[in-house]
């Protein structure tokens, strides 16, 4: 994937092929990424089986690798895995919605603007962990609880970004569209929602790590299931082996929902310019 | 409609929700133990401003804020940058990057320690690391959202690459990165207050976890009104800056 | 069923089949509310109960193990949490029934109003061979009492918490002031590397980390057990739920003590039982090899309000309460005796 930024004349006339593309340069570019990596947990194993680090929390490597292999074979790590992900997505999908209508409400009216954004910034910027406790009253301790804070995380960059490509949508084109003698629905439907689709996604694309970390963050604070908890319970049993080997499969799960977020992202925003270099 | 006009509708909206919640509480539909009504965390907010005690936990939350936020910034657009115009860089941080966002940081608590302890350094590294991330992406997608024509354009009037960023990529991707900036700004304060939570012995979160604790919730309440009134403070300022910073963007 | 209406529009039949079709659904009304009586008195009544996943707790699920609980016709929903601050919000909001938390955290909360209701004991302090928790500090330094932390830093799980309740006590007790102490909290997994990195001086550890700190005896050094100086009979943890639910549910708060006895009473009396390693690894995820190095010690049966009373006095003493406490009035009397 190059960037637009990039200023060679290949990029800019996009005549190469993309399969070239994604096998040939991606691969070879990536390599280096993933050499760093490989080096990274070489030193980390290194680290610990030589005693330069000691720590019960610094495992060595090698037992976090058999650890995630008992974990996987034995389908415990499956289990907390697909716990985790259940909450994330219910919570995900409430509140980018919620971020998307609002958003586009928001930014083109300016009476909705004024009187639901106050209540909004202040949700926006009053960090969760501070309001878990008045929340436990109402919503208990169990999903209801851990999803409603997901969906309050996954809020603010949905709605922000949505609200910022509405706001920053190019005058010439609603001009444009006004010209036409379109219709205010027309106009959201063909002009507004398109426009915007790339910010929309951008800060969907940054509410579904936010999404992920906000149910673990949950779990951990409460619960009987679910990533967040096994990695408490497995530090107060001492087997931070078994922590890091949840850390990873958390990692790889972030990873490929992002990489599926990314195919998906690409397939609907195929026409936006920003694609069309890639 | 003036802006006293426009911010009276949202004074407006904020003491309903306050009268709503009143009533609420009257009604005896919660528990006044555990959700009071603001009528009584009123005087609670009181003593603590009137006292002058809000001042030193405050400077120290918004301090390592501060620090870790700015950090973050910096690392952030900086390697944005970097990553969005050289295919070679972003290859090789990208797959790091894409490993180390998806993790809660409070996973990560238990290395931290070890490398940093448990003081200063590893909160505002936490809050750094947080707040590192959305920056970054949005900064990558400003990049690559850079007008082509724009591009061809500074190529065609023989711009160099350094000039290029400044006076084309970057102008270009700025309210992109603002937006970043943003989120980042609450991820940032989200995860200052955990971190306070987690290991410390004062600040704004540390303070609302021990008085939850002592279940003494009027001033934890009033301490979370503070906590919000921060945020909003901190999130008008950001306005004012990004206002600044992005005139042409069409209001 | 709506077919045979609708199919029999055949008029000869058709009061003949509304006959059948009343009797059919009266039958049918009757018999589901036979068994629903019957189901509810053979059926569990459920008890949802909070806990923190140490080895304290270890009776409640010895005797959902041994089905105690069944045998009174409970059933029991655990759900584990981080400790009793964090748990009496879910109590008071009804998300549980009954709780496993600190006496601390109980008297706070009820200083601030929260009518709670003590139902059973949870830990004491015994007098055993065997510590199980207690202050550590590196191998090396010189500190033996609490006026050797003067001017130091001890690290505690939670400050205004029990754990640090006692260190303060034990630090005055051992010729020492507590205002000099500087207090830091540290999660208890994380004391051991804080005081490895030198961070803390000193730290109040419970068990298993308590254990892997006094096993190494190249790192660190056993300075002291507060508990057991400060007063040997503390009762540190019990089980509490609201006054409310308990008035509401007195015969299954009289169930729960005696099957939950139970299981004390099984517990004491097996301590190095392997049934019993396998129960508290599950409950903890502890590796049954981490928990046999444990040294359990018996757990109390009955509530002993005049060593509550104690503490009540030592957190007065600490400026964590002031004003008096009922302790009578919120405790069960069954859990007394």
């Amino acid at each position: 994937m190059s960037f637009a930024a990039s200023l060679t004349s290949a990029e800019l006339t996009a005549k190469a092929s993309v399969r070239r593309r994604l096998f040939g340069e991606l691969a070879r570019t990536r390599l280096s990424g993933v050499i760093l990596i490989v080096m990274l947990l070489v030193l980390w194993e290194v680290s610990a089986a030589r005693g330069w680090i000691i720590s019960d929390n610094w495992p060595r490597f090698s037992a976090v690798l058999a650890a995630a292999y008992h974990g996987l074979r034995s389908g415990e790590l499956g289990e907390i895995l697909g716990s985790t992900l259940y909450r994330m997505l219910a919570g995900y999908a409430a509140g980018c919605a919620l971020g998307v209508l609002f958003g586009l409400l928001l930014g083109s009216n300016c009476f909705l603007d004024w009187t639901i954004r106050p209540l909004i910034e202040i949700q926006r910027t009053l960090p969760s962990p501070a309001i878990i406790p008045p929340l436990i009253l109402f919503l208990g301790v169990d999903d209801t609880l851990k999803i409603f804070i997901i969906m309050l995380a996954v809020f603010p960059p949905v709605f922000v970004n949505t609200y910022g490509g509405v706001r920053g949508l190019d005058e010439t084109l609603l001009l444009t569209a006004g010209t036409f003698g379109l219709s205010r629905f027309d106009t959201l439907r063909k002009i507004v929602l398109p426009a915007t689709l790339p910010a929309m996604t951008a800060g969907m694309r940054i509410a579904l790590s936010l999404a992920l970390i906000m149910a673990v963050i949950g779990e951990m604070i409460s619960g009987t299931s679910g990533v967040g908890n096994y990695l408490m319970s497995m530090q107060y049993a001492m087997r931070a082996d078994s922590m890091y080997a949840a850390v990873i499969c958390l990692a790889a799960a972030g990873y490929l929902l992002n990489r599926i977020f990314l195919v998906l992202e690409r397939a609907v925003l195929h026409w936006h310019h920003s694609m069309r270099m890639s | 409609m003036p802006e006293l006009g426009r911010k009276g509708f949202g004074l407006l909206s904020i003491l309903s929700v306050l009268l709503l919640w009143e009533l609420i509480c009257r009604a005896g539909l919660v528990n006044l133990s555990l959700l009071p009504p603001p009528s009584q965390i009123a005087p609670a907010l009181w003593k603590i401003v009137a006292s002058g005690s809000f001042l030193v936990p405050l400077g120290q939350t918004l301090g390592m804020l501060l620090i870790g936020y700015t950090i973050a910034c910096v690392a952030g657009v900086a390697l944005g940058l970097l990553m969005g115009c050289s295919d070679y860089l972003y290859g090789l941080l990208e797959p790091l990057v894409e490993v180390i966002r998806p993790i809660p940081k409070p996973a990560l608590i238990p290395a931290m320690v070890v490398f940093l302890g448990i003081g200063a350094g590893m909160k505002i590294t936490m809050v750094a690391l947080a707040a590192l991330f959305p920056v970054l992406i949005n900064t990558l997608q400003g990049v690559r959202g850079v007008d082509p024509v724009l591009l061809a354009t500074a190529r065609t009037l023989g711009c160099s690459r350094l000039a290029t960023i400044r006076k084309i990529i970057l102008p270009a991707s700025l309210p992109m990165i603002l937006t970043g900036m943003r989120v980042s700004l609450s991820m940032g304060l989200v995860l200052v207050i955990l971190a306070e939570m987690l290991a410390a012995e004062s600040g704004i979160g540390f303070l609302i976890l021990d008085l939850q604790r002592s279940f003494q919730v009027r001033p934890m309440y009033a301490w979370i009104t503070i906590l919000a009134a921060v945020g909003l403070v901190l999130n008008v300022l950001f306005e004012m800056v990004e206002d600044c910073a992005v005139p042409w963007r069409a209001k | 069923m709506a077919r045979e209406i609708t199919g029999q529009i055949n008029d000869g039949h058709l009061e003949r089949d509304l006959c059948m079709l009343s009797l059919k659904s009266l039958s049918g009304l009757v018999l589901t509310a036979a068994f629903a009586a019957f189901a509810s008195v053979a059926s569990a009544q459920t008890v949802r109960v909070n806990y923190i996943p140490i080895t304290d707790v270890t009776p409640m699920f010895v005797a959902i193990d041994k089905g105690y609980f069944a045998a009174e016709g409970l059933t029991i929903v655990p759900t584990p949490s981080t400790g009793g601050a964090a748990g009496v919000p879910g109590l008071m909001a009804g998300a549980f029934d009954v709780m496993y938390g600190n006496v601390v955290s109980t008297m706070l909360a009820q200083q601030q109003g929260f009518k709670l209701e003590i139902i059973a004991a949870g830990t004491k302090q015994y007098d055993n061979p065997a510590n199980t928790n207690g202050i550590v500090a590196r191998a090396g330094d010189p500190i033996k009492t609490g006026k050797d932390l003067e001017g130091k830093t001890v690290a505690v799980n939670t400050r205004n918490g029990i754990i640090w309740l006692f260190a303060r006590a034990w630090i005055a007790k051992s010729g020492g002031d507590p205002s000099k102490v500087t207090f830091k909290e540290v999660p208890f997994p994380q004391m051991l590397d804080a005081l490895r990195g030198k961070q803390i001086d000193a730290a109040f550890m419970v068990n298993p980390f308590f254990n892997a700190a006094v096993t190494d005896a190249s790192a660190f050094q056993f300075v002291a057990a507060p508990y057991r100086e400060v007063q040997p009979d503390v009762e540190v943890g019990h089980y509490i739920s609201t006054q409310d639910y308990f008035a509401k549910n007195k015969e299954t708060m009289a169930k729960y003590v005696r099957a939950f006895r139970k299981g004390v009473q099984w517990y004491n009396a097996n301590l190095r039982d392997p049934d019993l390693v396998h129960i508290i690894s599950g409950f903890t995820k502890m590796q049954p090899e981490l928990v046999a190095k444990l040294d359990l010690q018996r757990l109390p049966e009955v509530v002993n309000l005049g060593s509550v009373a104690t503490t009540v006095k030592l957190m007065k003493d600490n400026g964590l309460i002031t004003g008096d406490i009922d302790l009578a009035a919120m405790t069960d009397p069954d859990a007394l005796k």
